[in-house]
């Protein structure tokens, strides 16, 4: 009989750990049926306004002053890759900042602290959950938007893109994990995480072109990952390219990611031990 | 384990074990331009746990009593690292808890919190399988655990119902299977009987015995029942106010106050000056303490008398009562229990908070 070596077995027990904390937020999610219904309508509000706001503008559904800004005409999909990569932006830094905080509150984070594994795949697993939420999120928004605004995918630029938005989720991890360090400290994230959500909204190309914003906002924009993954991705999506023709953004997007992670997880670190020194770890 | 210069052996050991708060202070909204009145930084600190020793030895049934905000559950979690100490050293089967923090976690089960800290939309063996994965079992021997402590619990027949279906005491069984999950040889149980109903609260008691008798676990267990430690335990400390007062078995403990005679009058309303004037009459008696009951709920409150000799007292007590006006429920004369001891070593009843 085959045997597995220490790092097979230590391997082996973390992805369960992920595992099982994935399994354990899907259900407790599903045993709320309501969030069906919520998963299912409510992104036709999100971005079916401003579809309807372009349209009175310039009469249609495209427009050449916008193709000289963006390369396209089409403004339809356009806002909805905005609003699609906008959505992981917004269960992300909420997600994990208010999932630890439910668990401080049931008194199950206590639990957590005390077992012997590695805290991080917790979290790596905290923030898995709440990716496939907006996953489910960005699927329906698109199929809204093939049924209703006869927008076309190309089957070649998935793998891309979903390298693009697995680039932009790591970036987004490093940033809930320094929610989730003020979640423990300070027993919510909330305002932050709303305050850093405007931000990203307005200073990344949500819903315009970064081209729209003053110079010094375009600066301050290309410090925000979100910024690239848009760039890359309506590039990949709209304009036809390949990587390579925008491959200083994903190298851009890459030393982001790496950044946000090391300070995420330095932080988390940091407050762990720092609230465990001052005895707020347990409280809510 | 851990061995003393004597060579005796240990599961759990406190030397000086110490634990500071600092003093949450509501100043207001424009609170911090006042923050500098203040300057004695030792009146901004709760001293939690005050140089705690404790051996604890394996397969011991050991009882933490005090009163609320005594620093039991502050004791068990430093013990489980959830709390970082500030002095002292602490080791639990051997293991530094500040420096092998992953082997300590691995050689303990804990019972901390009761039924709340379990997930209730998601089923008994769903919780279990969970927590097995945090305690890094694989998954084939972690699905046969489960089945066996859910047998052991009698829980196996409502296994796939969601936890919010369960009564208080089933739910406090799955909390304990939790802490038995990966089999440690040390539990902590942090007031498991709390809330239960007298049927599921001696389920649990045997439950616990049996751990200790039949599997040999050590286990300490917090608790401000007195009965249930002088049931269970094989012996006791007594903690107030962040200090252990005193350390024995149930029996040694109750000797201290034992030789004396312990006069318990149960009375309504009494004037709040009563304790002082019984004392004062009563000058051979060690202890003379007025436990405030709840009327409204049918618990009057309760004049305890130790030492000097029980004829003489009543009389004194009775007659002193009548005087003031005050109704006498009920008079018995009786044999010191572990509150008493309690009652005697530190002024305080355990069920108030700390001196």
């Amino acid at each position: 009989m085959l045997k597995s070596s220490p790092q097979q077995f230590a391997l082996r027990s973390n992805l369960l750990v992920v595992w099982n904390e994935i399994v354990k937020n899907i259900k407790t999610l599903l045993a709320y049926p309501t969030i069906i219904v919520f998963w299912a309508i409510f992104p036709i509000f999100w971005f079916i306004p401003f579809i309807l706001q372009g349209q009175a503008f310039v009469g249609g559904l495209e427009s050449a002053s916008f193709a000289q800004l963006t390369g396209s005409g089409e403004y339809v999909p356009f806002i909805v890759i905005g609003a699609i990569l906008n959505s992981y932006v917004n269960t992300l830094l909420f997600g994990m900042g208010e999932n630890l905080r439910k668990e401080a509150y049931q008194g199950t984070l206590d639990y957590m602290l005390a077992a012997p594994c590695n805290k991080a795949y917790v979290l790596i697993g905290k923030a898995i959950s709440e990716s496939l939420s907006s996953t489910i999120f960005a699927i329906s928004q698109l199929a809204i938007s093939v049924l209703l605004f006869g927008m076309s995918i190309t089957l070649g630029v998935i793998i891309p893109v979903f390298f693009i938005v697995i680039l932009l989720i790591l970036g987004l991890y490093g940033m809930s994990l320094i929610m989730a360090a003020f979640s423990l400290m300070y027993k919510q994230s909330h305002d932050l995480s709303e305050s850093i959500g405007y931000i990203f909204y307005i200073f990344a190309p949500v819903r315009y072109p970064i081209e729209s914003l003053p110079t010094w906002a375009q600066i301050f924009g290309k410090l925000i990952p979100l910024t690239y993954a848009l760039i890359i991705v309506r590039s990949l999506m709209l304009l036809g390219t390949d990587l390579s023709t925008v491959y200083l953004e994903v190298i851009a997007l890459l030393i982001i990611d790496v950044a946000l992670l090391l300070a995420g997880f330095y932080l988390f670190s940091w407050m762990e031990e720092k609230t465990k020194k001052s005895g707020v770890i347990s409280h809510h | 384990m851990v061995f003393d210069k004597e060579g005796e052996v240990f599961s759990i050991q406190t030397i000086n074990l110490t634990k500071r708060f600092a003093k949450k202070k509501h100043r207001g909204f424009f609170g911090f331009l006042r923050r500098n009145q203040s300057n004695n930084k030792h009146n901004d600190v709760t001293v939690a746990l005050d140089r705690v020793n404790l051996s604890i030895r394996p397969g011991e049934l050991f009882g933490l009593l005090g009163p609320n905000g005594s620093g039991k559950t502050t004791t068990i979690k430093c013990l489980s690292t959830i709390l970082i100490p500030d002095e002292g050293t602490t080791l639990v089967n051997g293991f530094d808890i500040s420096k092998e923090t992953s082997m300590v976690r691995a050689s303990l089960g804990m019972v901390v919190g009761g039924e709340r800290t379990l997930y209730w939309k998601l089923t008994a063996r769903d919780n279990l399988m969970y927590f097995a994965s945090l305690y890094k079992m694989q998954r084939r021997h972690a699905k046969q655990r489960i089945e066996e402590l859910l047998e052991t619990f009698q829980l196996s027949d409502r296994a796939d119902e969601r936890l919010e279906d369960y009564s208080t005491g089933m739910r406090q069984k799955i909390a304990i299977a939790r802490a038995l999950l990966h089999d440690p040889p040390i539990l902590l149980l942090d007031e498991p009987t709390l809330g239960l109903d007298p049927g599921f609260a001696r389920q649990i008691r045997s439950q616990i015995r049996e751990l200790s008798e039949k599997q040999g676990k050590t286990i300490l267990l917090t608790t401000h029942y007195m009965d249930e430690a002088d049931q269970l335990c094989d012996r006791v400390a007594f903690i107030n106010n962040g200090k252990i007062v005193a350390v024995d078995t149930p029996n040694r403990l109750k000797a201290m106050v034992k030789e004396r005679e312990l006069v318990e009058v149960a009375v309504y309303r009494p004037p709040a000056d009563i304790e002082g004037h019984i004392r004062s009459l009563l000058p051979d008696a060690e202890v003379v303490k007025l436990i405030p009951g709840d009327e409204d709920e049918g618990n009057p409150s309760r004049i305890k008398i130790i030492g000097g000799t029980a004829e003489e007292q009543m009389g004194t007590v009775i007659d002193a009562l009548r005087q003031r006006n005050v109704r006498i429920g009920s008079l018995n004369v009786g044999v010191p229990t572990l509150e008493d001891v309690f009652i005697k070593l530190t002024g305080a009843k355990l069920t108030e908070g700390g001196t």
